[in-house]
């Protein structure tokens, strides 16, 4: 049967890879090519790869993906399964990622600005390979929808429901902002009020922010709707973190621990590889 | 002697990340190019048709590449053949995603929407039908799929299948086996070690 996913976040700012906390403290960890290769090796079933700062508030011209990146990511030959979020425009642009190394493409900020485009995104790629990414928070009674680029939160409005009802998005992260960055233990974290009055019943969920205590993790995961959780700062905070995440999480559905002791590939950062011709 | 290193050839047409795939066959030892070059192609040990997104545009680019007859005349000659994910699909028939398509026709069936549900997306296990000894090994093993049609073939040539729920639903064609030709439903290349390992048992039984 198919399994629940652990998913690897890792938050990219201006080019480096950070720790997040609540969508407004960043700190530095290092190269995203690294973190990725650790989850990578240390058998995390997805990674999703967000690129935060591609989309701008309208002042100036948003940057699109981070094709660079992406390929960087892709020649280094990870063996797990990518999604990439951040700067997603258009329907180019979604093929442009997935064809520079993402299995899957999350939007958030096109989901607000343009919903027709997003659903337009699984007519050349499947509506498998299309994500909606969600900040929100329960307030004042109702699921709040969070605009990072303006700082402001509104309800959900119909024409994104419409589009997350209409078959053309597969997922939803649930991004709880508030708690994100949070280690989600002794009855804190992720916020049970996101899936407790999610709308749209039927689309399988991904549950991100506050979950980092394996056993706030595993109630989520023991959520019919939640078919994966992702993990951010905690799975950087120490050597195989994978590992120890999937053996507290034993008796769920989930794939068993696996390791590999050097990266897939047999090297590290392979970035000379020409776009066609022999590999070697 | 050193023994010559195997040469697999990844058909580039245009659909999917091909690199990653590269990647996955250079990781195991193996010499990879990328071409649509029939020239190029031919002379590999092994051809290797990737592919993510739709069948009908996967097939009009293979087609606009000159690449649908060619890919008939290598099977016919016997050149090893790895379809993977739509690149599996694209060996069929034909396909019903965004109307009626005709396919490669190079392992009977057809593709159809999933059955049960709209997709089946994540790690799942394989239960290996029979005793094809390419794809034996990896029984039980979980692998990585995205897909929301499936290539419903005849028995015969059927070698794996997977469940999206529970023993009790019904299995979802995920391996085809014709001669020289397998086709894989999955990514063994986003598939961690076993599809390293899935994919060096095809590659070396398809070369024995």
């Amino acid at each position: 049967m198919i399994k629940k996913r652990l998913v690897g976040v890792i938050t990219v700012k201006q080019g480096w890879a950070v720790q997040s906390f609540g969508f407004q403290r960043h700190l530095p960890l290092g190269r995203p090519e690294v973190v990725a290769e650790n989850l990578d090796r240390w058998g995390v079933d997805e990674i999703l790869l967000q690129c935060i700062d591609r989309s701008r508030s309208g002042a100036g011209p948003d940057e699109g993906p981070d094709l660079a990146l992406l390929d960087r990511l892709s020649r280094q030959g990870l063996s797990t399964p990518l999604i990439y979020q951040g700067g997603i425009r258009s329907v180019d642009d979604a093929v442009a990622a997935v064809q520079a190394g993402a299995e899957r493409i999350a939007v958030d900020s096109l989901l607000r600005d343009d919903p027709a485009t997003a659903a337009a995104l699984a007519g050349p790629l499947g509506a498998q390979a299309v994500i909606a990414a969600l900040p929100l928070a329960w307030q004042d009674g109702e699921l709040q929808w969070l605009d990072h680029r303006h700082k402001h939160a509104t309800p959900l409005p119909a024409d994104l429901l419409a589009v997350l009802r209409s078959g053309a998005i597969s997922e939803a992260v649930l991004i709880d902002w508030r708690h994100e960055g949070q280690h989600g233990g002794q009855g804190g974290g992720f916020d049970d009020a996101l899936l407790d009055h999610w709308p749209v019943p039927g689309l399988p969920l991904i549950a991100f922010g506050g979950l980092g205590d394996p056993l706030r993790l595993r109630q989520v995961l023991q959520r019919p709707a939640v078919v994966a959780a992702g993990v951010g700062n905690a799975l950087s905070w120490r050597e195989h973190a994978v590992q120890q995440f999937k053996t507290a999480l034993r008796g769920l559905p989930m794939r068993q621990p696996v390791y590999a002791a050097a990266p897939y590939s047999g090297s590290r950062f392979v970035t000379a590889l020409p776009a066609r011709g022999v590999h070697r | 002697m050193t023994p010559r290193r195997i040469t697999a050839a990844l058909v580039d047409y245009g659909a999917g990340n091909l690199a990653s795939v590269a990647r996955a066959f250079t990781g195991l030892g193996y010499r990879c190019r990328s071409s649509r070059d029939p020239g190029a192609l031919a002379t590999a040990d092994l051809l290797v048709l990737p592919g993510v997104g739709a069948f009908p545009a996967a097939m009009a680019a293979l087609h606009a590449h000159h690449l649908v007859d060619f890919l008939g005349e290598r099977a016919r000659a016997g050149q090893p053949i790895i379809g993977i994910c739509l690149g599996m699909q694209l060996l069929a028939d034909n396909s019903s995603e965004h109307g009626l398509t005709a396919g490669l026709g190079l392992v009977p069936g057809h593709v159809r929407p999933l059955p049960q549900a709209r997709w089946h997306i994540g790690w799942n296990s394989v239960d290996v039908l029979g005793d094809d000894p390419l794809l034996r090994p990896s029984d039980g093993e979980s692998l990585y799929f995205n897909h929301a049609y499936a290539f419903s073939a005849p028995g015969p040539y059927t070698v794996a299948v997977s469940r999206l729920d529970d023993a009790l639903d019904a299995p979802v064609t995920v391996a085809v086996h014709r001669h020289n030709i397998v086709g894989l439903q999955f990514h063994p290349e986003k598939s961690q070690g076993a599809g390293q390992a899935l994919l060096r048992n095809v590659v070396e039984g398809l070369l024995q």
